[in-house]
């Protein structure tokens, strides 16, 4: 690894590293508890200090592997903002995972998988060519598999982590898809040659870059993967869903999609985006289980995302990305304690807003932002992107308005349902300190990113993150403010009246949708049986073909055995015995390279192994110069026979 | 010091046999010094090596003048890295602990003529001395599988391979007569063969020669559907064996691919390319799926082998589809493509060899190699868990471990040639990260059933073998340069040619 001079580009090196190290040291040192948390939120801080230093100098670097392979690194446009969002987010959800798992047997390699989350991501973030994405992708997806699986004696833990690494790796291959069309079409992995490409080559580009990007981000058709993922420890969601992993596709698109010339890209992504956006909000309204209603709303939320990339302004994009994930890591620890405090996340017995008030506040602050109301940062960057969308007519701006009317809906039925007063609610387990002062760290991040709102604040973050914001239509911004007041007012009535956990629907009508619209169903139904079937069937035509030949075999060996009149342990130990004669005599065989000694060896084989004999005697009627080729030959197979004969022989 | 290489393994077999030698443990220790030898000598030419880009550190000696043949070695950045990782293997595979039935005499001193057999397929440059330590090879494991393999269906599985791969080989000497026959003045010598290409083209001899070499090569490798010799073998060979089964004598199909019908016929190889390339995909998803669909350990990581090999292969049949002088782009990927494939070769042998080790430890323990009954042995095998998770990550492709730098390359190198094939190959991608994962999650993780509740983690002769390979897996993974340079001394001579 090239290793620059330049003390920035080592900041940036060190970005990915100071993580993994971390990690590494966590399991060396996983006896001692007590130090654990603090190496791995010093290892995060670090690498945050790191992350500022390289989003204001912004090096480049790379490494080669050989002549033609190598990757290349750079904190550039978006990844400016990234670099930073993602050890920032890190460290208070370490520190609530250093709190709350701190008993589990594996807390060492909770902390060291957290960190070395951590490092993937930013190896994806700073990632400027294919090969360095692909790293940090993988990277990414099978440290979510460790972590969904952390608690692996029970069994359905790393059934679900399966489910979801084969989710997303199935989007995988759009990258590698997508490194092999972009090499084909300019020679090289970087990124900065993308322009470049044309015709099929971009296409394929393109699509690759899609699929990839739509199962990391679970939007359609892969949303569920996110379902599965809800088995992982509430740290691990909260950072999987906030600014690791499902980041990543957004992430990816902002960067790439604008520099990539094919016209149909930027709107299919907008479209993938609103169709999302709209069924996770609605899968999210009718879900009862709090985790899985937040895991719902993160599809919807990365939805609204794509839809800014694709009407033209990643920038609306990134800010979301960040507000986003903020107050959704602030949402999911509120889910854990939560969860701590009662043991359920069913949306029907928690309220627990007398028993745990504190949470309750810093959860509200988390919704409201959800939510979309000003004047949080989550709303000023979702007033963004319904701005965006505005600039390219009805369709979306309807579309996003209508997404942002259900985000609305579900963030403040969570609120109430999950934290909402109930007289009769008694005591519950209460959050010790640490864990609380993780999310009062987080609410204080999303309240400061009210800041937004002030004139010129979001410009230069924009500008930050190498792009503009729109201009949107005034009636625009009106009518989500108005869509967004809307629900919020339904909402409460629907709470007044106590429909608000299942809006009186049936479960017949009201689970299939909740669970992803039947997604999995079908899923299962349309891959994975016939795979596995498709699989068994071929496996077991095989066996068949192999009995057969076995059975031959068989047949054969009992011939053999009848040739030598004795068992093969007991040819091998006198094999043994007679080793070194028979290395002698294949030493002659070789020596004697005249017609007569030749002639015998072949005579010999034959004698040995009819079969041989018969190919050898057929070969023999050849030419003259063939017939002493084959004599040399049969000195070769003389070898494979000679230590059985000998044997024989012995005996 | 070639020779020296070669041939000390079956010096110190004899020895092992004639010297009083008695117990296991004495025995183990001096077969492991024996099989360490080849592997520091090796280091030494490994660091003599120039990259010249053709063979280098050359011996020779007159063997048999009135034909042509002699006895000559030496090495080229194909040939040298597999060498090497044949010696790795060796002497992790020697060391490592099985039930030795009594007879760890036999057993050490077969396992050391093998290593000579095995390293003299990859260090002969002459066509003769390669079949002969080819066919040597098959000897020394059909008494390996059949002896120390597991109960009497062994000794079957053993025939079976033997058989087959004598058939194969026997096919492959009609080659090996025809390229003998179609030089002038007649010669073994493979540089010469290389150099001059005698029987390059597409007339009906060289389609002939080339079909009987790739099908012996096909069996070996092996490709769908010559590949039902490998399940039964595998499963009833004692653990290391099967370990240097799959690392090593599997690699001799994919060497012959490339050094004869690559190197030798590439015009041939060019224009049968397709159909090459097309088993080779046949096989990446044949194998992974009747992998997947297995509920034995060992059944489930032989067919995975089917798997890598057709990548390897659909590699080699990209870089030998297009002929050079059809356009400078085309250098680079072919490049990628051959590179790839040799990086598989040596990433499988490290990977699944390590894999296989760990089976033969499963077996010590549990008696069984049953996916279903077995499960949550993380509880008491944390070590186990921990190596068999990196070889199974590593399998799969994951980056940052060997695999990926081998596949990466593959899938970048052959898209511009066969598109359409690489696409479906990576569906195998899914399918092995499928039933790695599957498998993990079944044998270790989960709850731990009652009966083994006993069960012991690795003890340090395990670890040490398996940590070696491993460790040169991530190696290869996270900073493959070394590997690559050696590598590319011989692919790019060979693609520019």
């Amino acid at each position: 690894m090239r290793i620059p001079s330049e003390g920035s580009a080592l900041a940036m090196l060190a970005l990915p590293l100071l993580p993994l190290l971390g990690a590494g040291t966590l399991l060396f040192l996983r006896g001692k508890r007590s130090v654990l948390p603090i190496i791995a939120l010093a290892a995060l801080l670090l690498t945050l200090a790191s992350a500022v230093w390289t989003a204001l100098s912004l090096p480049v670097s790379g490494w080669a592997w050989g002549p033609i392979l190598g990757g290349r690194l750079a904190v550039a446009g978006l990844g400016r903002m990234m670099v930073i969002l993602v050890p920032a987010i890190a460290a208070p959800v370490v520190l609530y995972a250093s709190s709350s798992n701190r008993r589990d047997s594996g807390f060492a390699r909770l902390l060291a998988l957290l960190l070395a989350f951590v490092g993937a991501m930013e190896l994806l973030v700073i990632a400027d060519d294919f090969l360095a994405l692909l790293i940090g992708w993988e990277l990414v997806g099978a440290c979510s598999w460790a972590l969904i699986g952390y608690e692996w004696t029970d069994s359905a833990r790393p059934r679900a982590a399966l489910d979801a690494f084969l989710t997303t790796r199935a989007g995988d291959l759009g990258l590698y898809i997508a490194a092999a069309a972009a090499f084909a079409g300019t020679g090289s992995f970087r990124f900065d040659t993308l322009p470049q490409l044309h015709g099929t080559t971009a296409a394929i580009v393109a699509g690759g870059l899609l699929l990839a990007a739509a199962a990391k981000s679970a939007q359609l058709p892969f949303s569920p993967w996110l379902f599965r993922a809800m088995l992982g420890p509430t740290a691990a969601s909260a950072l999987l869903h906030s600014a690791t992993m499902v980041a990543a596709g957004a992430y990816a698109l902002a960067r790439l999609a604008p520099i990539i010339p094919v016209p149909w890209l930027a709107p299919s992504i907008a479209a993938l985006g609103l169709a999302t956006a709209l069924a996770g909000g609605v899968v999210a309204v009718l879900q009862t289980d709090l985790k899985k209603a937040l895991a719902a709303s993160t599809s919807a939320q990365y939805g609204l995302m794509f839809v800014a990339i694709g009407v033209g302004v990643p920038a609306a994009a990134g800010m979301h990305l960040a507000t986003h994930a903020a107050f959704k890591a602030l949402l999911f620890l509120g889910a854990g304690i939560a969860l701590h405090a009662t043991g359920t996340l069913e949306l029907s017995s928690l309220r627990l807003g007398r028993a745990l008030p504190l949470t309750a506040i810093t959860f509200a602050i988390g919704a409201l932002a959800l939510a979309g109301v000003p004047p949080l940062g989550g709303a000023y960057s979702k007033e963004q992107i319904v701005a965006a969308a505005s600039q390219t007519g009805l369709f979306f701006t309807a579309g996003v308005t209508a997404a942002a009317s259900l985000s609305a809906l579900y963030a403040g039925r969570l609120a109430l349902l999950a934290f909402g007063p109930d007289p009769n609610r008694g005591e519950v387990r209460p959050p010790n300190g640490a864990v609380t002062a993780s999310v009062l760290l987080l609410a204080g991040v999303t309240l400061v990113s009210s800041v937004l709102w002030f004139p010129g604040v979001a410009a230069s973050v924009a500008e930050l993150m190498g792009g503009e914001l729109a201009i949107g239509e005034g009636w625009a911004a009106g009518a989500s403010l108005v869509a967004i007041a809307a629900a919020g007012i339904a909402c409460w009535l629907l709470w007044r009246r106590g429909d608000l956990v299942d809006f009186g629907l049936s479960p017949k009508v009201r689970l299939p949708v909740a669970e992803w619209l039947g997604i999995p169903l079908v899923a299962d139904m349309l891959v994975k049986r016939p795979v596995l079937t498709l699989a068994r069937t071929l496996a077991t035509m095989d066996d068949r073909i192999i009995d057969a030949g076995v059975r031959g075999a068989a047949r054969i060996a009992g011939y053999v055995s009848r040739l030598f009149g004795h068992s093969l342990e007991q040819l091998v130990d006198a094999g043994v015995n007679s080793l070194s004669t028979a290395t002698r005599l294949v030493a002659e065989a070789s020596r004697m390279a005249d017609d007569r000694g030749v002639d015998a060896t072949i005579e010999g084989a034959a004698r040995g192994v009819g079969a041989v004999g018969t190919q050898s005697r057929r070969l023999q009627t050849g030419l003259s110069h063939q017939y002493y080729l084959i004599v040399a030959i049969g000195t070769v197979l003389l070898i494979a026979i000679a230590s059985l004969e000998i044997v024989a022989t012995h005996r | 010091m070639i020779t020296v290489t070669l041939f000390l393994p079956l010096l110190g077999a004899l020895l092992l046999v004639v010297l009083p030698l008695r117990g296991e443990r004495s025995l183990r220790v001096a077969a492991g010094l024996v099989a360490l030898a080849p592997l520091v000598l090796l280091m030494v030419v490994w660091s003599r090596f120039k990259g010249t880009g053709t063979f280098e550190q050359i011996e020779s000696a007159p063997w048999i003048p009135t034909l042509g043949a002699s006895y000559m070695v030496g090495v080229d950045g194909l040939s040298l890295a597999l060498a090497a990782m044949t010696a790795l293997l060796f002497f992790a595979a020697i060391i490592y602990p099985v039930d030795w039935r009594g007879k760890p005499k036999a057993y050490f001193a077969l396992f050391l003529f093998l290593e000579t057999a095995s390293l003299g397929v990859f260090l002969s440059l002459d066509l003769l001395l390669f079949y002969v330590f080819w066919d040597l090879s098959l000897v020394g494991m059909y008494f390996l599988i059949g002896v120390w393999g597991h109960g009497e269906a062994a000794r079957r599985s053993a025939l079976k391979f033997f058989l087959y791969t004598l058939a194969g080989s026997l096919v492959m000497l009609l080659g090996v007569l025809s390229l003998y026959l179609s030089t002038a003045p007649h010669t073994f010598d493979m540089r010469h063969l290389i150099a001059t290409r005698p029987l390059d083209g597409t007339g009906l001899a060289a389609t002939l020669t080339f079909s009987g070499f790739a099908l012996a090569f096909a069996i070996k490798a092996p490709l769908v559907p010559f590949h039902t010799w490998l399940p039964p073998a595998h499963v009833d060979a004692p653990a290391p064996a099967s370990t240097i089964l799959a690392g090593v004598l599997l690699k001799m199909g994919t060497y012959g691919f490339v050094r004869i019908l690559l190197q030798m016929m590439p015009q041939t190889f060019s224009r049968l390319a397709l159909p090459v390339a097309i088993l080779a995909l046949v096989s990446v998803v044949y194998g992974a799926l009747v992998a997947l669909a297995q509920q034995n350990v060992k059944r489930r990581i032989a067919y995975t082998s089917v798997n890598h090999m057709g990548y390897a292969i659909l590699g080699i049949a990209a870089a030998a589809a297009i002929l050079p002088g059809l356009g400078g782009g085309f250098t680079q990927t072919r490049s990628l493509a051959l590179t790839g494939a040799t990086v598989e070769m040596v990433a499988h042998g490290l990977i699944t060899g390590a894999l296989f080790l760990m089976t033969g430890s499963l077996w010590r323990r549990a008696d069984t190699y049953e996916i279903s009954e077995l499960g949550g042995l993380a509880r008491r095998a944390p070590i186990f868990t921990g190596l068999a998770a990196v070889a199974a990550f590593a399998s799969l492709g994951l980056p940052g471990l060997a695999g990926f730098v081998a596949e990466f390359q593959i899938f970048v190198g052959g898209f511009p040639v066969y598109p359409w094939l690489i696409a479906l190959a990576l569906l195998g991608l899914i399918i092995t990260a499928a039933l790695f994962l599957n498998l993990l999650q079944r044998v270790f993780l989960g709850p731990l059933p009652e009966r083994w509740q006993e069960f012991r983690d690795l003890d340090r002769g395990e670890i040490v073998s398996l940590a070696m390979l491993i460790a040169f897996v991530v190696v290869i993974g996270v900073a493959p340069g070394w590997l690559l340079a050696v590598i590319d001394s011989f692919v790019r001579p060979l693609v520019t040619r």
